[in-house]
């Protein structure tokens, strides 16, 4: 039996060819990547290098937040640390959240707004079929555009660990984190969005609602600021372990409202 | 085996008022079934019920035997579904979006591209194959419709306002390919419509459909001879004139006829007891008077 059929692969290619096509999808897609893996970390980069770390405020505070088997790390090279183990992973973690939420979006509920879904039901394809056809899509979609800019986000901060003379910032912490829990939030992004799409009348109204999953992530890693707890690859792993289960949770309860009435309402 | 079947068929969106009442047909193969009612009738709700996107509140309906609730694929794979709420893909072209939904009913790239190539060219969309959705006219997007639903060959053909918003060329030529389509694969063809001008012109068995209940149903012959809706001659006289037990209306007088063979006789009688003819004709009842007389006595009755 194929994982994907030929039908299936035909609605696969046309939702990229369709997600493609909307600019605030292909936006979010390509520019937030930018902003979160690319320029906010090179940004940072840039301002602790030139900046003297004495003319930085709060800056005693943050050291303590350093582990202490690194606390040979000078001051700047500690920012630096902060920066690309502690910060970039909420930025980092953001891409798969919000690619695939925004694919999902224009997905299932632009083809609704659209009143495409119905043409698409009165196919031979079972409606099973094209829920899993349209949630590898945005699946898919999500993973090229969090790899690419993983392999960008390596890139500037692997300049910026020759410069300060750093070790090289993978480690135990970064591989649970894009292996595990990025295909976890994927997944989340996705279903999640499937069963906002049942509420929403338009694809611009349910990616609204996409800010509301991003608001834990963030609370997450601010939280670390507080000193209260520091995450780590186990916490990574448990919370990866946690949201598979939602995963599976959502899915269930997506794929249970994804009928012709419910869709056509 | 009927092609489409229904049984005390009722669907209630609300749980109060039906939408569709105990419907009961049972529609040959091969047949061009027109099913005829204002909007609001009850057609749309009708074709969702038989194409499955609908569940039944009440009874049950089949296309070639199968249940479209319970076997949606298979029968999707056997019929074409045009509809006015079920659109194509505007960021698509015209040949894009048939090569689309070939590859959806699992025909291979090629011969889906040959496919909506013929169709295209029948529909007249040839020289707007290669234009976006978004740049097509409605008639043209209603054409284009038409052979997405043509693309997979079906079996049987629902039809939802086939010709609402096309000009009366196109309308002509969709209503042609509708029939040599039917004569030539002996595809059962289910249409919706309230033009009635252009049902006559290509169904061969009909429906009537009202608040949700259907009031009649037959060929023509049968709803003009249950209704009594019979021939008519017609005579035109020098003015003073008059014909006894005739009907005036406006410069005509005319009488009912059990049959258009009447009408020799009938005439040779008028000039025989020395009335002067200008003109003489039969009238014909089309659907459209058909359909007035029921809805009317469905009214009295009410």
């Amino acid at each position: 039996m194929k994982l994907i059929t030929y039908e299936e692969r035909a609605v696969i290619n046309k939702d990229f060819g369709e997600i493609w096509n909307t600019k605030m999808a292909r936006n979010t897609i390509i520019i937030l990547p930018v902003i979160m893996a690319v320029f906010l970390p090179a940004m940072y980069l840039v301002m602790i290098y030139f900046l003297p770390s004495e003319k930085m405020n709060g800056v005693e505070e943050m050291l303590k937040l350093i582990p202490n088997e690194l606390s040979y790390l000078s001051i700047q090279q500690s920012m630096f640390y902060i920066m690309s183990d502690m910060v970039c992973p909420m930025f980092f973690l953001m891409i798969p959240l919000m690619a695939s939420s925004v694919s999902a979006a224009c997905s299932f509920v632009g083809e609704k707004e659209r009143g495409t879904i119905q043409t698409l039901i009165l196919t031979p394809l079972s409606l099973k079929s094209i829920f899993k056809a349209k949630v590898i899509g945005c699946t898919i979609l999500s993973v090229i555009a969090t790899a690419i800019s993983f392999a960008a986000f390596t890139i500037v901060i692997s300049i910026g660990d020759i410069i300060l003379n750093m070790p090289f910032f993978l480690n135990w912490n970064w591989a649970v984190l894009v292996l595990v829990l990025a295909p976890a939030i994927t997944i989340f992004g996705v279903v999640f969005m499937v069963l906002v799409s049942g509420r929403s009348k338009s694809y611009i109204e349910s990616f609204q609602a996409a800010g509301y999953i991003v608001l834990p992530v963030i609370f997450l890693f601010i939280g670390q600021f507080t000193g209260l707890f520091q995450l780590n690859a186990v916490i990574f792993l448990l919370i990866s372990l946690g949201l598979v289960i939602i995963d599976f949770v959502l899915w269930i309860l997506a794929a249970r409202s994804f009928t012709p009435e419910k869709l056509l309402k | 085996m009927y092609a489409i079947s229904a049984k005390n068929l009722t669907k209630s969106y609300n749980g109060s008022t039906n939408a569709l009442s105990d419907l009961n047909i049972d529609i040959e193969e091969g047949t061009i079934f027109g099913f005829l009612g204002p909007n609001g009738a009850g057609k749309t709700t009708t074709v969702k019920l038989f194409t499955g996107l609908l569940k039944p509140t009440k009874g049950e309906c089949s296309v070639l035997g199968m249940t479209p609730q319970e076997n949606p694929c298979a029968v999707h794979s056997l019929c074409g579904v045009m509809t006015e709420t079920a659109r194509m893909y505007i960021q698509l072209t015209g040949i894009q979006n048939l090569e689309f939904f070939a590859q959806a009913c699992g025909i291979k790239k090629e011969e889906g591209t040959k496919r909506a190539q013929e169709l295209l060219k029948k529909l007249d969309l040839w020289d707007a194959r290669d234009k976006k959705l978004s740049d097509y006219s409605t008639g043209m997007t209603q054409r284009l419709s038409l052979a997405r639903a043509l693309i997979n060959r079906p079996k049987i053909l629902f039809l939802d306002e086939p010709t609402s918003g096309l000009d009366p060329e196109s309308a002509q030529s969709v209503n042609k390919m509708i029939s040599s389509l039917a004569k030539n694969t002996g595809a059962t063809v289910f249409i919706c419509t309230h033009q009635l001008r252009y049902a006559q012109d290509i169904c061969s068995s009909y429906g009537i459909i009202e608040h949700g209940t259907v009031i009649a149903q037959g060929s023509f012959a049968t709803l003009c001879e249950n209704i009594g809706c019979k021939i008519k001659a017609e005579f035109r006289l020098p003015e003073g004139d008059k014909l006894e037990y005739f009907n005036k209306n406006s410069d005509w007088w005319q009488t009912e006829l059990q049959s258009e063979d009447e009408m020799p006789k009938l005439l040779r009688s008028i000039i025989n007891s020395g009335h002067e003819v200008y003109e003489a004709r039969l009238v014909k009842p089309n659907l459209e008077d058909v359909y007035f007389e029921y809805t009317k006595q469905k009214k009295v009755s009410l």
